[in-house]
C-alpha cells in the first residue's frame, strides 16, 4: 500500500496547508457561532447539556432540603411541585437524551474515520434549537411559571386551564421544540453510522459505539413521534379547547398516558444503551483484548430496542386496564431483562479472558453497573403486576428509576468522561480527584437512594411536599438527604477537576492504549477531523493493523488532500462500506441559528397565545429553510468525477438511494409517520372507548364523498410527481413542469376536498372528541398537502433555474419520496374518517 | 472474491440488515396483536377473548418465521471459513456475522413470543 | 448495614404499622408482602452472584478464559440462567395478578376522589342502604369487599397500603378493586397520583372493625342518629353563611355535594383529609383560611367570620353544644 507521492514531505505539507484552511474554524467574537464543524457545535452542546444537568440537580438538591425532615416548610407546595416535574424534564429532555447526541456527535466522525457527519449545518441547527429550547423550559422555574404537573404531565389535571396555567403551555412546547432537534441528530446520526463509514468497515467490524448509536437514534424515531402527536392533542384541549382528555365530553385522560408512555418508556433504553455503549468501547481498552462476543451486543442493542416498545403500559399498572393486557406488558418486561443480562456478562467475560488495567474509568464503569444492577433487579420486581400496584408511584419507584438512570447513565458518562477528556482536550484528567469523586458519589448515590426503597414501600408516595411525623419516615428522609448532597458534593470534586485541567501537562497521543479509530485524533485536533480516510481490515486497526497511524497520519490512505478548497468526506455503501462517491459538506453559516431561532418563535409566541406574530414566525422559518436548501444542498459539483487515491475516482454527486440526503428524508418521513399513526391511534381508540361510534348525535361524520375526493385528488398529485421525475430523467423540462403544475393542483385540491368533508357537514371540535379527532387527522393531512405543494413548487424552480437536471436529480428523488408517504397518509386519513364510520 | 455456487435458496438468500429485524420484527407483530386483540375484546365485548384460535393461529405464525429466519440463519452462520470472532473484512465474514447475530435474535424473539403467550394461558381476566 | 435496616424493619412488620405495605391487614397486602420478601431475597443474591463473578474477572490473570469458555460464560449467565429464571418467576406471578373473586351480595363502597378529599358511599346501588360519609372508610374484617373508584376533577390514586395495592381513580372511567381485610384496627390510606396542590395533603382514614360490630355501627348511621342539635349559634351560623351549598350534614336542610359530608365531622380522627388534628381550634381556624393550612384546598375563605363565630360553627360541627 505504498503511495509514492505521499512519500515527499514537501506536498504532505502542501496538502496539511489546504485541508487546515478549508477546515479552519470562522473566527471573531460573533462569526464563531456560525461555526458547524462537529468538534465545536459537539462541545458547545456537551457543555450546555452538562450545565442543564448541574441546574436540574440543583433543583433536586431543593427537594431534598424540604423532605429532610417531616411536617417541613422550608418550601410550599406551589414551589416544590415546580422543582420536581422540571427536575426530571429537564434530566431527561434536556441532559440524558441531548448529551447522548452530542457526545455522538463528537466522537461518531472520529469513530468512523470520517472528516464530519453527512449535515454538519443540521447539527448545528440542532444545538441551537436546544439551547433556546432548553434556556425556556429551564429558565421558567425563575419567573414561577414553570411547569408543575409532574414529568409526565397527566391530564386532566394539565389541560385544563383552571387547575394549571402557563407552565403546562411552555413544557408542552418547548419541549415539542427540543424534541424536533432530538430527531434531527437522530437523522443525522443514522446516516453518519449507515452511509459514512470508512472503506472496508463492513458490518461486521463496526465499533459497537456505532452499533448502539444506530439502534438509539432508530429508537428516537419511533419514540418522540408518539409524544408529539401527545403534544399536538394535548395543546389542541388546551389553546382550542378541543376535547380529547376531557371525560365529560367523551374525551378519555388515559389516552394521553398511552401516548406518553409509548415515548417514555423507550426513553429509558434511549438514555441507557448509549452508555453501554461507552462501556463497550473503554470494556475492551483496560482488559486489553477484543471485546468478547461482538454479536452478542449487536443482539442485546438490537433485541432491547425492540422489547422497549413492548413495556409501556407497565408504568400503567394500576389504571385499571383489562388484567390480561397486564399480563403481555408484564411479560415482556420480564423479557427484556434477558438482553440486559447478556450485556452484562459480555463486560465480565470479556474482563475475565483479559489483562485488566484497573483505570480510573474502570472504576467508575464497575461502580455504575454495580449501581445498575440494584436497578434492574428492582426493575424486575416492579414489573411484576401485583408488586407494582404497591410500589407504583411511591419512593420505590423513584428509588428504583434513580439506580437506573444514575447506574445507567449519570456515571458511565463520567466514566466517558474520564476516558475521553484526553481525546478533547489532550490532557488526562487528575487520577486522586477521579477516585476521590468516585468513592464520594458511589457513597451518597446508595445512601440517598437505597433507604428509599424502604420509604416507599412504608406508605410514602412520590411527589408529595410534605410527610406527616407520625409515619416514622424522618430518619430515612434525612438519611437520603444526607445521600443528596454527598452526591452532590462528588460532582463538585470533578468539575473542581475539570477546572484544573488546562494547569496539567500534555498526555501522550492515545493515552490508553486503545485501539479503535477516535483515537486517532491528535492532542492539538486538527479541525479536519482526520488527516486521510482509512481503509479498515479490523475490528481495532491501531492495534492490528501494522504503521496504521503513521499511515494514516502521512496521508497514505484516502482523500488526502482538499484541492478544491472545498469540506469533503467520503459516502460508503450500508452493508459492506464501498466507497460510492465524495459529498461536498456544509460550512460555517449564519442560516442554521436562523432556522432554529425562527422556529423557536414560533413555538415560544404561540405559548403567550400571540398568534399573529407565531404566524410571521413560520413564514420566517419557512424563509429560512428554503434559502438554507437552495444556497446549500444538490449542489451541481464543478467535474463529475474526484480521485481520491490509490487510482480510485468517485463521482462528486449521487442521488436516489444511495445517497445521505434521500436517506435523511426516508427517516424524517418515518418519523412523521410515526406521529401520524400516533394521531390514528387516537381515533381508534375512542372507537373502543364509545358503545356507538361515532357517537349518535354526530352520527353522519364527514360522510364518504369528500373524504373520497380528497383521496383520489392525493393520489393523483403523487402519480403527477411521480411523472414528473421519470420526465426530468429523460431530460424533458417542460413535461416536467407541466406534470408538476398539475401535481400542486391537484395537492391544493386535496387539501381543500379534506377540508370540506368536516367543514360542511358541520363537526363542531369543541363538542365532543370525535369530530376534534376527525379534524386533527384532517388537518394534519391538509397540512402535509400543503407541504407537498411547497416541495413540488421549489422543484419546479430548481428545474427552472437549472439548479436540477437529468442527471442531477436529488430534489426530484426526494419530493418523490416524500410523496410516497404523503400518498399514505392521505389513504389512512380519508378511509378511515370517510369509511369507516360506514362499516363500525 | 468468488462464492462457490449457492446450491440451496436458503444459502441464496443473503442476510441483511432487513433480515437481521425479521425475528424482533415478527415479536412485535405478534405483541401488538396480542394486545389489540385483548384490549378490542375487552372493550367492545367485555370479556377476555372471543375467538382465541386467532390467538393461536397467529402465535404459530409468529414462531414460524422466527423459526424461518433463524434457520436461514442458522446455515448461513455456518458458511464455510475461519473460527470466531468474525473479524476480518470479507464478505464471508460479514455474512456469519450477520447470520450469528440473526440466530441470537430468533432465540431471543422466540422467547418473547412464548412470554407473551403465557398469559393468555394463565390470566384470563378482562376486570 | 442497610441490609440490618431492611431486616430490623420487616422484623418489627416494618416501623409503621398503619400505613405500611411491610405492616398488612389485608389479604392481598399480605400476599404482595410475601412477594416482595421473596423478589429482595433473591434480587440480593442474583446481585451478590453478578458482583462475584465481576471482581473473579477483574482479579483473573489473562488469558484464563478461552474465547469459547467466555461465550458459554455469556450463553449460560447472560441468555439461559435469566430466561428459566424470568420464566419462573413469571408462572408465579401471572395466577397473581387475578383479581379476588366477589360476590353479588359483597359489601360494596364507592369512592370518589376529588381535589383533595374522599368521598365514601357505602351500598350506592341501594337506595334505602346508601349512606354517604367523607375522608374516612370503615370495612368489616373477613368479608368481601368492593371498592368502585372514580373521580370526577382530575385522576387521583387510591391506596391503602396495607390493605391492598393502590388503584387509580381516573375521570370517566370506573374501576374495581376487592379486598378483604383480616386484622380490626385503625389504618390510613392516601392518594398516590399527583393531582394538584395539596396532593400531598390528602389522606383518609381506614376502620377495620369486627363484622358484628361493623354491622350494627352501618345500622346506627342509617337511623340518622348521628346528626348534631339543629338549633344552635354554631347551626345558624352554619346556615346563614351558606356552608350547606357545599357540605351536608343529615337530617338537617343542608345537603350540598360539592364538599364533605360532615354528619359524622364530630367522630373523625382527622380535619382536611389526614391534614390536621380535628380540635375546636384548628376547626375554627380552618373554617376562616382553609388555604393556610391546606394549601390548594378548594374551599373558600371566611375571613369575614369572626374566631368567636368560627367556634360556634365548630362546636356546632363538633356536637359540643
Amino acid at each position: 500500500m505504498s503511495l509514492h507521492d505521499q512519500d515527499d514531505p514537501a506536498l504532505r505539507c502542501a496538502q496539511e496547508e489546504r485541508l487546515r484552511a478549508v477546515w479552519a474554524a470562522p473566527k471573531g467574537i460573533f462569526l464563531k457561532w456560525t461555526d458547524c464543524n462537529n468538534d465545536a457545535v459537539g462541545a458547545w452542546y456537551v457543555l450546555t447539556g452538562f450545565v442543564f444537568m448541574l441546574f436540574a440537580g440543583v433543583l433536586g438538591l431543593l427537594m431534598r432540603a424540604q423532605l429532610a425532615v417531616p411536617e417541613n416548610d422550608l418550601i410550599g407546595p406551589a414551589t416544590f411541585n415546580q422543582l420536581f416535574t422540571l427536575h426530571g424534564s429537564m434530566m431527561m429532555f434536556l441532559f440524558a437524551v441531548p448529551m447522548f447526541e452530542a457526545v455522538s456527535i463528537i466522537l461518531l466522525p472520529q469513530l468512523l474515520g470520517a472528516r464530519d457527519l453527512p449535515f454538519p449545518r443540521l447539527s448545528a441547527f440542532g444545538y441551537w434549537s436546544f439551547l433556546l429550547g432548553g434556556v425556556f423550559v429551564g429558565g421558567s422555574i425563575l419567573f414561577n411559571a414553570a411547569p408543575d404537573g409532574g414529568w409526565f404531565m397527566y391530564p386532566p389535571l394539565t389541560t385544563r386551564t383552571d387547575l394549571s396555567g402557563i407552565g403546562a403551555d411552555i413544557w408542552m412546547l418547548g419541549l415539542s421544540f427540543i424534541e424536533v432537534s432530538s430527531i434531527a441528530a437522530a437523522v443525522e446520526l443514522i446516516v453518519g453510522v449507515l452511509k459514512c463509514r470508512p472503506p472496508g468497515m463492513r458490518l461486521n467490524l463496526m465499533p459497537l459505539y456505532a452499533w448502539y448509536i444506530l439502534v438509539v437514534a432508530v429508537m428516537i424515531l419511533f419514540a418522540f413521534p408518539p409524544l408529539i402527536a401527545g403534544d399536538v392533542l394535548f395543546e389542541m384541549e388546551r389553546l382550542l379547547n378541543w376535547p380529547f382528555f376531557d371525560a365529560t365530553r367523551g374525551g378519555d385522560p388515559l389516552l394521553w398516558q398511552h401516548l406518553f408512555w409509548i415515548f417514555g418508556h423507550p426513553e429509558v433504553y434511549i438514555v441507557f444503551l448509549p452508555s453501554i455503549a461507552l462501556f463497550a468501547m473503554l470494556v475492551p481498552t483496560f482488559a486489553r483484548r477484543h471485546l468478547l462476543g461482538y454479536p452478542w451486543i449487536v443482539l442485546a442493542a438490537v433485541g432491547t430496542a425492540f422489547l422497549s416498545f413492548g413495556l409501556w403500559v407497565h408504568h400503567m399498572f394500576t389504571t385499571g386496564l383489562p388484567k390480561i393486557s397486564l399480563g403481555f406488558f408484564s411479560a415482556a418486561s420480564e423479557a427484556v431483562t434477558i438482553p440486559t443480562a447478556v450485556q452484562i456478562f459480555v463486560f465480565i467475560a470479556t474482563l475475565w479472558a483479559g489483562r485488566v488495567n484497573w483505570s480510573t474509568p474502570l472504576l467508575y464503569a464497575t461502580g455504575s453497573l454495580g449501581v445498575f444492577v440494584i436497578g434492574g433487579l428492582t426493575g424486575v420486581m416492579v414489573a411484576v403486576a401485583p408488586f407494582d400496584w404497591q410500589a407504583h408511584d411511591t419512593y420505590f419507584v423513584v428509588a428504583h428509576l434513580h439506580y437506573v438512570l444514575i447506574g445507567g447513565t449519570l456515571l458511565p458518562l463520567f466514566a466517558g468522561l474520564y476516558y475521553y477528556w484526553p481525546l478533547i482536550t489532550g490532557k488526562k484528567l487528575s487520577d486522586r480527584l477521579g477516585r476521590l469523586a468516585f468513592w464520594i458519589l458511589f457513597a451518597g448515590v446508595n445512601l440517598c437512594f437505597f433507604p428509599m426503597h424502604l420509604s416507599g414501600l412504608m406508605g410514602m408516595p412520590r411527589r408529595v411536599f410534605t410527610y406527616p411525623e407520625e409515619l416514622g419516615l424522618g430518619d430515612l428522609n434525612m438519611a437520603s438527604t444526607a445521600g443528596a448532597f454527598l452526591f452532590a458534593a462528588g460532582v463538585a470534586v470533578i468539575c473542581l477537576d475539570m477546572c484544573l485541567s488546562p494547569r496539567r501537562p500534555l498526555a501522550n497521543r492515545n493515552p490508553w492504549n486503545a485501539g479503535t479509530l477516535e483515537w486517532l485524533a491528535h492532542p492539538q485536533d486538527e479541525h479536519w477531523g482526520i488527516r486521510s480516510i482509512p481503509l479498515i481490515e479490523s475490528r481495532y486497526p491501531i492495534w492490528d493493523q501494522p504503521d496504521f497511524m503513521r499511515k494514516v497520519d502521512e496521508g497514505r490512505y484516502f482523500l488526502p488532500d482538499a484541492e478544491e478548497g472545498r469540506r469533503e468526506t467520503i459516502v460508503t455503501s450500508v452493508i459492506d462500506a464501498r466507497p460510492l462517491a465524495v459529498i461536498r459538506l456544509g460550512t460555517p453559516a449564519w442560516v442554521p441559528m436562523l432556522t432554529a431561532f425562527a422556529l423557536g418563535s414560533v413555538f415560544i409566541l404561540t405559548t403567550y397565545h400571540l398568534y399573529g406574530l407565531a404566524l410571521i414566525g413560520s413564514v420566517l422559518t419557512l424563509a429560512c429553510v428554503v434559502w438554507w436548501l437552495w444556497t446549500g444542498t444538490a449542489e451541481i459539483p464543478e467535474k463529475p468525477f474526484k480521485p481520491i487515491g490509490h487510482g480510485l475516482e468517485l463521482p462528486l454527486y449521487i442521488s436516489g438511494r444511495s445517497a445521505p440526503g434521500w436517506w435523511a428524508m426516508f427517516i424524517t418521513m418515518m418519523a412523521d409517520a410515526t406521529a401520524f399513526s400516533g394521531l390514528v391511534f387516537g381515533y381508534y381508540f375512542f372507537w373502543t372507548r364509545h358503545e356507538t361510534f361515532p357517537p349518535m348525535a354526530l352520527a353522519d361524520g364527514p360522510g364518504w364523498f369528500w373524504p373520497m375526493v380528497a383521496l383520489l385528488a392525493g393520489g393523483v398529485s403523487w402519480l403527477l410527481t411521480l411523472a414528473a421525475r421519470s420526465a426530468n430523467s429523460r431530460g424533458a423540462t417542460g413535461a416536467m413542469a407541466l406534470l408538476l403544475t398539475g401535481a400542486m393542483l391537484a395537492a391544493l385540491g386535496s387539501g381543500a376536498a379534506g377540508l370540506a368533508g368536516p367543514w360542511l357537514s358541520g363537526l363542531n371540535p369543541e363538542a365532543h372528541s370525535y369530530p376534534a379527532i376527525v379534524w386533527t387527522l384532517t388537518l394534519w393531512t391538509v397540512a402535509h398537502a400543503g407541504l407537498a405543494v411547497i416541495m413540488q413548487a421549489y422543484v419546479l424552480a430548481r428545474g427552472l433555474a437549472g439548479r436540477m437536471t437529468a442527471r442531477h436529480d436529488a430534489d426530484i428523488r426526494n419530493v418523490t419520496l416524500f410523496m410516497h408517504f404523503f400518498v399514505l397518509s392521505v389513504v389512512v386519513t380519508y378511509a378511515t374518517i370517510g369509511l369507516f364510520p360506514e362499516v363500525s | 472474491m468468488s462464492d462457490p455456487a449457492p446450491r440451496k435458496w436458503e444459502h441464496r438468500l443473503r442476510i441483511t440488515l432487513w433480515v437481521l429485524i425479521v425475528p424482533p420484527t415478527s415479536w412485535a407483530a405478534h405483541f401488538l396483536f396480542s394486545y389489540l386483540w385483548a384490549a378490542i375484546s375487552c372493550a367492545k365485548t367485555g370479556h377476555f377473548a372471543t375467538m382465541p384460535w386467532l390467538f393461536i393461529g397467529g402465535t404459530v405464525l409468529a414462531l414460524a418465521v422466527i423459526a424461518l429466519a433463524g434457520w436461514v440463519a442458522w446455515h448461513q452462520s455456518r458458511t464455510p471459513g475461519d473460527p470466531p470472532p468474525h473479524q476480518e473484512s470479507t464478505r464471508i465474514d460479514r455474512l456469519r456475522f450477520l447470520a450469528t447475530a440473526t440466530l441470537l435474535l430468533a432465540a431471543l424473539s422466540t422467547v418473547g413470543v412464548i412470554f407473551t403467550a403465557l398469559p393468555v394461558v394463565f390470566l384470563r381476566e378482562c376486570t | 448495614m442497610r441490609y440490618a435496616i431492611l431486616l430490623a424493619c420487616l422484623l418489627a412488620a416494618a416501623c409503621n404499622t398503619h400505613q405500611s405495605a411491610l405492616a398488612p391487614f389485608g389479604v392481598e397486602a399480605g400476599e404482595t408482602r410475601t412477594l416482595t420478601l421473596v423478589m429482595a431475597l433473591a434480587a440480593l443474591g442474583l446481585a451478590a452472584i453478578t458482583f462475584a463473578l465481576y471482581f473473579r474477572a477483574v482479579r483473573a490473570p489473562e488469558g484464563s478464559l478461552s474465547h469459547k469458555g467466555g461465550m458459554k460464560l455469556v450463553l449460560w449467565m447472560g441468555a439461559i440462567v435469566p430466561t428459566v429464571l424470568l420464566a419462573g418467576l413469571l408462572l408465579y406471578a401471572l395466577p397473581a395478578m387475578r383479581p379476588m373473586d366477589s360476590a353479588p351480595g359483597d359489601l360494596e363502597i364507592r369512592v370518589e376522589g376529588e381535589q383533595f378529599w374522599w368521598r365514601v358511599i357505602y351500598n350506592p346501588q341501594d337506595t334505602q342502604g346508601r349512606l354517604v360519609d367523607a375522608n374516612e372508610i370503615r370495612i368489616p374484617t373477613g368479608r368481601t369487599v368492593v371498592f368502585t373508584l372514580a373521580a370526577h376533577d382530575v385522576v387521583h390514586s387510591f391506596w391503602i397500603p396495607g390493605l391492598a395495592g393502590k388503584m387509580d381513580m381516573i375521570p370517566g372511567r370506573e374501576n374495581r378493586l376487592v379486598v378483604k381485610a383480616t386484622k380490626p384496627g385503625r389504618y390510613r390510606g392516601v392518594c398516590a397520583e399527583l393531582c394538584g396542590l395539596a396532593h400531598a395533603l390528602m389522606a383518609f382514614e381506614v376502620v377495620a372493625m369486627e363484622p358484628v360490630a361493623f354491622d350494627s355501627w352501618l345500622a346506627e348511621q342509617r337511623t340518622g342518629t348521628a346528626a348534631p342539635p339543629k338549633d344552635s349559634r354554631g347551626a345558624r351560623l352554619f346556615a346563614r353563611e351558606g356552608c350547606g351549598a357545599c357540605h351536608a350534614i343529615r337530617g338537617t336542610e343542608h345537603t350540598g355535594q360539592i364538599g364533605p359530608d360532615l354528619t359524622r365531622y364530630a367522630h373523625r380522627r382527622s380535619l382536611g383529609a389526614g391534614t390536621l388534628e380535628p380540635t375546636l381550634t384548628n376547626t375554627a381556624a380552618f373554617i376562616r383560611a382553609p388555604q393556610d393550612l391546606k394549601p390548594g384546598a378548594r374551599m373558600p375563605t371566611y375571613t369575614d367570620l369572626s374566631r368567636e363565630e368560627a367556634l360556634a360553627i365548630a362546636r356546632y360541627l363538633k356536637g359540643r353544644e
